[in-house]
């Protein structure tokens, strides 16, 4: 056996219906179906409210008007869903680097190796809860267990805002009661035959004979009664990194002279690179996205040697871009600016000019980083990124 | 403008020019090579507003004149045509006929006095040097340069100059290479100039080995000539770190391996390191080195090789790839490592010289 691991899974709660609860107060405690635009869609997420009246995702949205005819409808923000998700993953990634994201309001943690730093798995859960709650105004479940199975039936156990800690010593107590359909792999089919051999209990499926379990799952017969007591080796799998990080804005006046875009340029590189060093990793190319008055849009991009996450490397490189893409079209204005990092890495290469050279960042971005953490963004700005008027 | 020459005649000069031309151009201009014929020479000029080469031939003459012509295709066309043909060139109103045979070709122009060329460049030091020397000191050190770092003074190669040497050294902050040559009898002013990497690449073609040439260094050019071509290169404006700190004293327990034998053993390893970072362990045990590599496919590369080693065990991680360039450059059966620690740089030279140094910086693993 592996040394004891310690395993959340963290569960949003009816997380897209509770993001246009949030953001959109005249839909907080109603019945609320976020989904297809027409009578034909399905829902993709229903609010409590709407939940209570049966309405449940993957219903055909006339069967959940038909099942509460108050139903409010909204239209899915996909991209606004993604943008909030990257903030709670962000939340996730200042406990442990080992997550593995099953969807946009799913992942699992392995915090066994951050025990230490931040005590407990429960203190993590704790906190973890409540930094959602208070930072992002949502809510998530989690169940904390020593793997990733019974994590994940835990955090299903007290929704909405749950908080389900199974041990070792619980695990067979807390397992054992519940229906056989909690378990992954057993659907709609193996369910049927497992009822027609009496099995409903996970304690019933634990202690079935042999012959009957090797009946309905074949090779599978030993990891299922595996499974039914608890038992899951399969590790966190540390799903891919983020491929690119950028920032970009849209003015409200278009950018005209070349002081203005070098100056907004600076602001938005100071963001992204910031976001880069709070993942302690490097771009090892730098983009700029530019959209001018008509729509057309352009982009630009060099490699970063070495990879950087140093706000004045960055926009030195994108400067040079910038002040490129200017000579090539002279006396356009700016409508949107983007800067981008991608082709992202952990190089641990040290340096010989710059002994302290690390994926935190230099000494200087680091203090200015703590600053802008704990005072507000903008508590400080580079002279150079003020508006002169 | 007026002349005529065999295809061969013509390609020389044009070949030796083309490297300059940069495939995407700031400016329309630097398409073209500037061609000036006059008194039974035709010279060529080809520039990417920071290297400069002129390469001339001697050929037939009928008018002076001078003029700029896109240099690519009037390169691709004298190499088209078949081998040892006559092939004439004429000015005619603004656009220059290239005639051989029964081919006729027209080519667009530009004006020979908007070409930006380099004239006097008031050289404050000469250097007389053998070819094969400086040959030396470019192959030894090349490699090392900043390619595209926002560092821009390691983007070329430092050339110095001491009361008794010359001497390269490359950095791109994470490995170095130095060699230098013994200039014995000559009393050489200090001077550090950086040429920029094209230009260290176009020198590294146009030097031949045979024979000695004049290196002249001026405040913000460098230029010689070589076999009637005449090489000019902008300096990089900036100054080089202080590569001096960053070469560590040489450890008291030195590594010393077969050269070969442990170039092949990286090779091999390094297949199965990460292809991006390159990253190879070296675990340091008495008279032994252990390589390890391992990529994100959990693929795993291990190689074990006999050693002279007698120090302190220890472990330290390297792009893989630094290690093979110094060894490349190295020519001696046996390569010597002073290694200290897992966090302090590497110093690879051979057993016996000093006059070359390559120093790389560990990676954490």
């Amino acid at each position: 056996m592996t040394a004891q691991r310690s395993i959340l899974h963290v569960d949003m709660d009816a997380y897209y219906a509770s993001i246009e609860q949030r953001d959109n107060p005249e839909l907080r405690n109603k019945p609320v179906a976020v989904g297809g635009g027409s009578n034909r869609g399905v829902v993709a997420a229903a609010s409590y409210e709407a939940r209570e009246f049966g309405v449940r995702s993957a219903l055909p949205m006339r069967d959940a008007l038909r099942r509460c005819p108050d139903l409010i409808r909204v239209a899915p923000r996909m991209a606004h869903y993604k943008a909030v998700s990257e903030q709670v993953f962000d939340i996730f990634r200042d406990f442990t680097p080992t997550i593995e994201g099953l969807s946009l309001d799913e992942a699992f943690l392995d915090v066994s190796g951050s025990l230490a730093l931040f005590g407990t798995d429960i203190a993590i859960a704790t906190e973890i809860k409540r930094r959602i709650r208070d930072e992002l105004n949502l809510t998530a479940s989690v169940g904390v267990a020593q793997n990733k199975l019974v994590a994940k039936i835990a955090s299903d156990l007290d929704k909405p805002d749950g908080l389900v800690v199974i041990t070792e010593s619980t695990v067979a107590q807390t397992l054992d009661p519940l229906p056989v359909r909690v378990l992954p792999g057993i659907g709609k089919e193996t369910l049927k035959r497992l009822h027609a051999v009496g099995i409903h209990s996970i304690s019933e499926l634990r202690c079935a004979p042999n012959r009957k379990l090797e009946a309905i799952f074949g090779r599978f017969a030993q990891r299922t009664r595996d499974r039914a007591s608890g038992i899951d080796d399969r590790t966190v799998a540390r799903s891919s990194v983020d491929k690119s990080i950028s920032a970009e804005e849209t003015f409200s006046d278009d950018l005209v002279n070349a002081n203005d875009m070098h100056r907004e340029l600076l602001r938005l590189t100071e963001r992204t690179s910031r976001r880069l060093r709070a993942k302690q990793i490097t771009a090892g190319t730098i983009q700029l996205k530019i959209r001018v008055a008509d729509f057309t849009t352009y982009t630009r991009q060099r490699p970063m040697h070495p990879p950087s996450n140093s706000t004045d490397a960055l926009y030195e490189a994108g400067k040079e871009l910038l002040n490129r893409w200017m000579t090539e079209h002279p006396g356009t204005r700016i409508r949107l600016l983007g800067v981008g990092g991608c082709d992202l890495g952990q190089t641990d290469q040290a340096d010989l000019f710059a002994a302290q050279t690390s994926v935190e960042g230099s000494p200087l971005d680091q203090m200015a980083d703590q600053i802008r953490d704990r005072f507000g963004d903008s508590s400080m700005a580079r002279a150079r990124s003020l508006n002169s008027d | 403008m007026k002349l005529s020459a065999t295809r061969e005649t013509l390609l020389k000069p044009l070949q030796a020019v083309m490297g300059v031309v940069e495939r995407r151009q700031t400016m329309p201009i630097l398409a073209n090579v500037l061609l000036v014929a006059r008194k039974g020479e035709l010279s060529v000029t080809a520039t990417d507003l920071e290297v400069e080469l002129v390469a001339s031939a001697s050929v037939e003459v009928a008018a002076d004149g001078e003029i700029t012509v896109p240099g690519r295709k009037l390169l691709d066309i004298c190499r088209a045509l078949p081998e040892k043909a006559e092939i004439g060139i004429s000015l005619v109103g603004d656009k220059v006929a290239v005639n051989s045979g029964r081919s006729k070709f027209s080519l667009m122009t530009l004006p020979a006095s908007e070409y930006p060329t380099v004239e006097d460049i008031s050289a404050n030091q000469s250097i007389e040097v053998a070819q094969s020397d400086l040959l030396r000191l470019l192959e030894k050190t090349h490699f090392s340069m900043a390619q595209q770092d926002v560092r821009y003074y390691l983007n070329g190669l430092l050339l110095e100059t001491g009361p008794k040497y010359l001497r390269a050294v490359a950095t791109d902050g994470h490995r170095l290479a130095l060699c230098q040559i013994a200039m014995d009898g000559a009393k050489l002013p200090e001077q550090q100039v950086i040429v920029p990497r094209k230009g260290v690449l176009e020198l590294q073609r146009l030097l031949t080995g045979e024979g000695s040439v004049k290196l002249d260094l001026a405040a913000n050019h460098i230029r010689l000539e070589v076999d009637g071509n005449r090489f000019t290169s902008k300096l990089i404006d900036g100054r080089f770190p202080e590569y001096d700190r960053v070469i560590p004293q040489e450890a008291e327990n030195k590594l010393v391996a077969d050269r070969e034998t442990l170039r092949g053993a990286l090779q091999r390893t390094a297949i199965l390191s990460n292809e991006k970072y390159r990253g190879i362990r070296l675990m340091i045990r008495d008279g032994v080195v252990l390589l390890q590599a391992h990529n994100p496919e959990q693929e795993e590369a291990e190689e074990e090789l006999e050693v002279s080693y007698d120090g302190d065990d220890l472990e330290i991680g390297f792009n893989v790839n630094y290690l093979l360039d110094a060894l490349n450059a190295v020519e001696s059966s046996e390569v010597v490592l002073s290694v200290v620690d897992g966090n302090s740089s590497c110093l690879l030279r051979e057993p016996e010289k000093d006059d070359c140094k390559y120093v790389v910086m560990p990676m954490r693993l």
